[in-house]
């Protein structure tokens, strides 16, 4: 798996925009909008290498911290200007309002191009990047508040330990959630879908990204990805609770939920 | 919550995926334990061991047993109550559910379990009230039952009741109106729907069946009439502690009072031409 990824690294962004024709913006946007962090939530997204998930949450955040903001000026018509301007500046400091992200990806490569990318749209605050395993997570328990993982959890050998890790490092009522590929019950859809990923993605990562191997290895990954229903019962048995998911695209992508009681 | 490896709770969950999941559930992370779990089990099966205890739950005890648990729903009603004191400032929103949620000593990502509209926060509220409601009037009727009260009579019976019912809104009067619109959303017109008609039917049962001028569906739809015009106008009134909408309450009330004597006066004279006729008839025949 290193392999692949190391190999894949630099391209991995573009990959995605032209073998999803761009759609997988709009899937990690649903993930962020299903997720709803308030400010002051903290994010742990596992196998988000390049930044996507971390990126769109801190976006998220820092727009209800302004909704917030302008609802409490709104409500303090009847203060002075000395104490308005006061709390304002308290307040200017403060943008994501205690949130935090911290990327944690097994590949060095990854999250090298994601700080790159970081700098690059100028996010600095509330992120922070760590090398890591997601079955056995460099973190103490019940620290976080949400665990995301996008279209990583299929690349992991022991989903179980994963799933497991994901509980240990929730916060009591934390929140899991999970981006994979998954199956398609249509069977009309479920030829196209089969056409187009066995014909055109190897193509596409050839001739841009220079690899037919690790793009071919990607499509039969997703293949042998459990579907959603089997994934559901993993996810309840490492402990979660009120587990559900959604899918996106008639069950080409689907996100799952739960949450640690 | 904490006792989540006990079966018994398991079964009160709502998905059905029990396959296999009574014995997987006993299995234990391989990662170091941390301070706080005391027991560390081998990775293998175990199905009938005792639940690992030393979870802390948030409800200060050390992770006993089936003492300390309970249902998805509890939880949810907790949190529920607990997001209310945070309505007046956030609104009715998953940020109040947040808020919430950060007292119990929960993620606030727990307000993920909800609607981002909280629709659940403001229906959870409406049946609250409805319940307080109800204890209200069944607390009054054992003292006029005990000779301790008067009974009132209908028309300051129904005045009390509503008035009762609309002064749990002052708190939250502020943020009303979001809540009311948002209660009117399709997806929550049959729960809203249903809260409001058992609300009007419990307090007409509390009325007492005395006038039986009108027939029960009218009388359900003259008081929900009543209840929600003098909502309405309690969103709009600004006099001190809302005389005004007291005010008009009485007003309808009255109204509803006097249709009600309307409608007997005419079925009484309706009944006494029927009878003046039957006579002219017999006397006719005779």
């Amino acid at each position: 798996v290193y392999q692949v990824f190391e190999s894949v690294a630099k391209k991995y962004d573009v990959m995605n925009d032209s073998m999803t024709l761009g759609i997988h913006r709009v899937w990690k946007d649903i993930l962020v909008h299903k997720m709803n962090p308030t400010p002051g939530t903290v994010l742990l997204d596992v196998a988000g290498g390049t930044g996507d998930i971390a990126f769109r949450f801190i976006n998220y955040v820092r727009s209800v911290r302004e909704r917030q903001l302008q609802r409490k000026l709104k409500n303090h018509q009847s203060l002075s200007w000395q104490e308005i301007f006061e709390s304002y500046q308290k307040d200017k400091f403060n943008s994501l309002g205690d949130s935090q992200v911290v990327v944690c990806d097994i590949n060095r490569e990854m999250l090298k191009v994601g700080k790159q990318k970081a700098q690059h749209l100028g996010y600095s605050e509330g992120l922070s990047w760590v090398l890591g395993n997601a079955e056995e997570l460099p973190f103490d328990d019940d620290k976080f508040d949400v665990y995301t993982i996008a279209f990583g959890i299929r690349n992991v050998t022991r989903i179980d330990m994963a799933l497991q890790e994901a509980y240990r490092v929730l916060k009591p009522g934390g929140r899991f959630l999970c981006l994979e590929f998954s199956h398609v019950s249509n069977p009309v859809l479920s030829r196209l879908y089969d056409l187009y990923s066995f014909q055109v993605i190897p193509v596409l990562g050839e001739v841009i990204a220079g690899d037919w191997k690790s793009y071919q290895y990607l499509v039969e990954s997703i293949r042998q990805f459990p579907p959603q229903e089997e994934l559901k019962a993993m996810i309840e048995d490492a402990g979660f609770f009120k587990v559900d998911y959604e899918n996106l695209n008639f069950g080409i992508v689907a996100i799952h939920s739960g949450f640690k009681l | 919550m904490r006792c989540q490896h006990c079966p018994p709770l398991r079964a009160l969950q709502a998905s059905a995926t029990l396959s296999g999941a009574s014995d997987e559930h006993q299995k234990e992370p391989l990662t170091p334990p941390s301070q706080q779990q005391l027991q560390s089990h081998p990775a293998g099966h175990q199905p009938e061991q005792e639940p690992q205890g030393p979870r802390p739950s948030y409800t200060g005890q050390g992770g006993q047993e089936s003492e300390d648990y309970e249902s998805e729903e509890q939880l949810q009603h907790r949190i529920l109550t607990a997001a209310l004191e945070f309505v007046p400032q956030h609104g009715w929103t998953a940020e109040a559910i947040a808020e919430g949620a950060k007292t119990l000593g929960l993620s606030v990502a727990a307000a993920g379990m909800f609607h981002s509209d909280g629709s659940e926060l403001i229906l959870h509220f409406v049946s609250e009230c409805n319940a307080k409601l109800t204890e209200l009037l069944e607390q009054e009727q054992k003292l006029v039952q005990l000779g301790e009260a008067e009974k009132k009579p209908t028309d300051e019976f129904l005045r009390d009741a509503v008035e009762a019912r609309l002064r749990m809104l002052i708190p939250y009067i502020e943020k009303w109106p979001q809540a009311l619109s948002v209660l009117l959303l399709p997806r929550n017109i049959p729960s809203s729907l249903s809260l409001l008609t058992s609300m009007i039917d419990d307090i007409w049962h509390y009325a007492g069946d005395q006038s039986t001028d009108f027939n029960w569906y009218t009388r359900r739809a003259v008081l929900t009439g009543i209840y929600n015009t003098t909502e309405l106008v309690m969103l709009q009134d600004s006099s001190p502690d809302f005389e005004d909408t007291w005010r008009f309450l009485e007003n309808r009330v009255a109204d509803a009072m006097n249709m009600s004597n309307a409608a007997s006066q005419v079925q009484s004279t309706g009944e006494a031409v029927v009878q003046g006729l039957m006579g002219a008839a017999v006397t006719v025949s005779n």
